[in-house]
């Protein structure tokens, strides 16, 4: 059972960690919080599930498709709601709760509170270290966030994108003095940071299917990451995502499983006292 | 502060509309007459949350939690220990404030953004407690509490809701037109120079939020005990919406502002349930525009259009005591 458990926290923890990825890339650039985080990983759940399920398009093409059209709506949401609220933080956490209600009405309003689920990239199980069988799904899916975590690394470290990226989360003013565009990197990295909610919701879904107001558990958990890790601190995601995933999954099997999700409140709490730059975090985050 | 002049014509108002109110609550039937109650019960969340986003640049999305942490608190009381509910009430406020306290002073040394966080996480958290607590709170079937009056009558409780809202109104009134009122504008508008003046920025905050947070209690417990149900409704976060819809469409940071939201928005919601239960959705997207085109909504337009004399509502002087 532990083996078990630990291993589902892994499988879960990884796409925690791209889930705030996401949310840490946007803090660490514009000090802001997206509250449609988990809206957006929803969106690209039904995106891939209308795409694959209902149209009949191939998973992976589905899955890309459904990534790209969120990166674009995240592009969208950039330029018409956040671009006007630069410098007033309070304003552009208003708004993006507002946009995370719209959403999830909307949602509801089309495909009814039922879950919805694309279909499975694979079938069957493996067994691991021969103690027990695990769903050849999940295996993938642990598979393709372990991919796209270190694609992410490679852009911010190795690219020239990246090093404006850098640049700029470390000093906006220096940056622009040196040519970067930090407008138009504004909206890139948020379209990003979009992106990466929604490339979390094409690999989870198969797993976890979607409903309307599911994205608020998810969203919240990769706050905790964000927390945990530091903000904007990018190895903090990945660490604090399977730290948050191992504590929701040994915490739900030798616990009690309805209170999962308290157990991220209690390490938020816990965080807060003691450390409240977060493990990675800079000092005067 | 408080200016004799400007003290007199407040409580004038205040007690002319109370009087147009209990005048109009006369000639109404029982559907209007819930709907007015339903109205006042806003009037006081969307005026508190007002102290906090208006007036000190906090955002927090458990306001509607901490009018359940009110109204379950009474509840519970009421239901298990035979507490008299005015004095659940009572208690519910004082709960609310001591769990504020308690956030507050663990979030708001990290500044506004962690607040947003933490108080998002405390909703959703609540939600989970109340839903997996069966035994205690009776789930999504509600609590059914017994009511502030022995003998069940709608007038009654308009007037009670409409006391509760008056006494928020006036401690509002009271906290922002005073000496500390003035420091939580100086922390708003800006931060550095109001501390470098002396104001101990992380106090004003805590306090506002402590102070918010009681009244919300406060509104949870008596509308609780009005509704004589307590669901996980009344903390939910579609709730906080509602509540910070209101304010914002209403005008934040306007001492009007949040009364005509909660007024508006109410009435409105009345108007369009007979369509299906799309005001949700209706007024997040008004919301949405207005936030963005209007961030100071109806009493901002309205001032721009009718400029009369300046208002008291946002000085931008930055003193301190």
């Amino acid at each position: 059972m532990f083996a078990l458990a630990a291993m589902n926290g892994i499988v879960i923890g990884a796409v925690y960690a791209l889930a705030a990825l996401g949310v840490s890339l946007v803090v660490g650039i514009m000090n802001v919080i997206n509250f449609a985080h988990g809206e957006l990983y929803i969106l690209a759940g039904y995106f891939s599930y209308l795409f694959a399920s209902v149209l009949g398009v191939n998973f992976v093409l589905a899955m890309v498709l459904a990534v790209a059209l969120v990166f674009l709506f995240g592009v969208l949401i950039e330029i018409t709601l956040i671009r006007p609220t630069y410098g007033n933080d309070m304003y552009s956490l208003i708004l993006t709760f507002i946009l995370s209600i719209v959403l999830q009405n909307t949602y509801l309003l089309i495909f009814g509170p039922y879950p919805s689920k694309p279909p499975n990239w694979l079938s069957g199980s493996t067994e691991i270290f021969g103690s027990f069988y695990y769903g050849n799904q999940r295996l993938a899916a642990l598979a393709a966030g372990a991919a796209v975590i270190v694609m992410v690394f490679l852009i911010i470290k190795k690219t020239w994108f990246g090093r404006m990226i850098r640049a700029t989360s470390q000093d906006r003013g220096m940056a622009e003095l040196n040519g970067v565009n930090t407008t138009r990197l504004n909206m890139l990295s948020f379209g990003l940071g979009c992106a990466l909610a929604a490339a979390a919701g094409v690999i989870l879904t198969p797993v976890f299917p979607v409903t309307p107001n599911a994205g608020v558990p998810v969203a919240l958990t990769a706050f905790v990451v964000v927390v945990l890790g530091g903000m904007g601190s990018l190895w903090g995601c990945v660490v604090g995502g399977l730290i948050l995933g191992l504590v929701e999954n040994l915490g739900a099997s030798y616990i009690s499983s309805g209170y999962k999700h308290v157990f991220n409140f209690v390490i938020l709490i816990l965080v807060l006292l003691t450390r409240p730059a977060g493990l990675f975090g800079r000092r005067e985050a | 502060m408080g200016d004799p002049v400007t003290d007199k014509r407040f409580y004038l108002i205040l007690l002319v509309a109370a009087a147009l109110l209990s005048l109009l609550s006369l000639g109404l039937d029982a559907y209007r007459l819930h709907v007015l109650i339903v109205c006042l019960f806003y009037v006081m969340m969307a005026s508190s949350w007002n102290l906090l986003a208006g007036y000190t640049g906090q955002v927090s999305f458990a306001h509607a939690a901490f009018a359940g942490i009110g109204a379950y608190t009474s509840g519970i009381l009421a239901t298990k220990f035979g507490v008299n509910p005015w004095l659940g009430v009572g208690i519910g406020t004082v709960m609310a404030a001591l769990l504020g306290l308690g956030v507050g002073v663990l979030c708001l040394r990290m500044g506004g953004i962690y607040l947003s966080l933490t108080t998002l996480g405390f909703s959703e958290i609540l939600r989970i407690i109340i839903t997996n607590e069966y035994e205690i709170t009776r789930g999504t079937m509600g609590l059914q509490v017994p009511g502030l009056i022995t003998v069940y009558s709608k007038p009654v409780y308009f007037f009670i809701m409409l006391g509760g809202a008056l006494l928020t109104l006036i401690v509002l009134y009271k906290l922002i037109y005073s000496n500390i009122g003035l420091n939580f504008r100086a922390v708003q508008n800006d931060e550095r120079a109001a501390a470098s003046l002396g104001v101990d920025v992380v106090r004003m905050r805590v306090l506002a939020f402590t102070v918010s947070s009681a009244l919300a209690g406060m509104a949870g417990g008596l509308y609780g005990h009005y509704l004589l149900l307590i669901t996980p409704e009344i903390p939910s976060l579609d709730q906080q919406f509602l509540v910070l819809s209101m304010t914002v469409i209403g005008g934040m940071g306007s001492f009007a502002g949040p009364i005509v939201g909660a007024f508006s928005l109410e009435i409105l919601a009345e108007y369009i349930r007979g369509y299906g239960e799309y005001h949700v959705l209706a007024f997040g997207l008004v919301a949405l525009v207005v936030a963005r085109f209007a961030p100071n909504g109806i009493i901002g337009l309205a001032t721009r259009h009718f400029p009369g004399r300046a208002k008291p509502g946002k000085p931008v002087a930055v003193a301190a005591g």
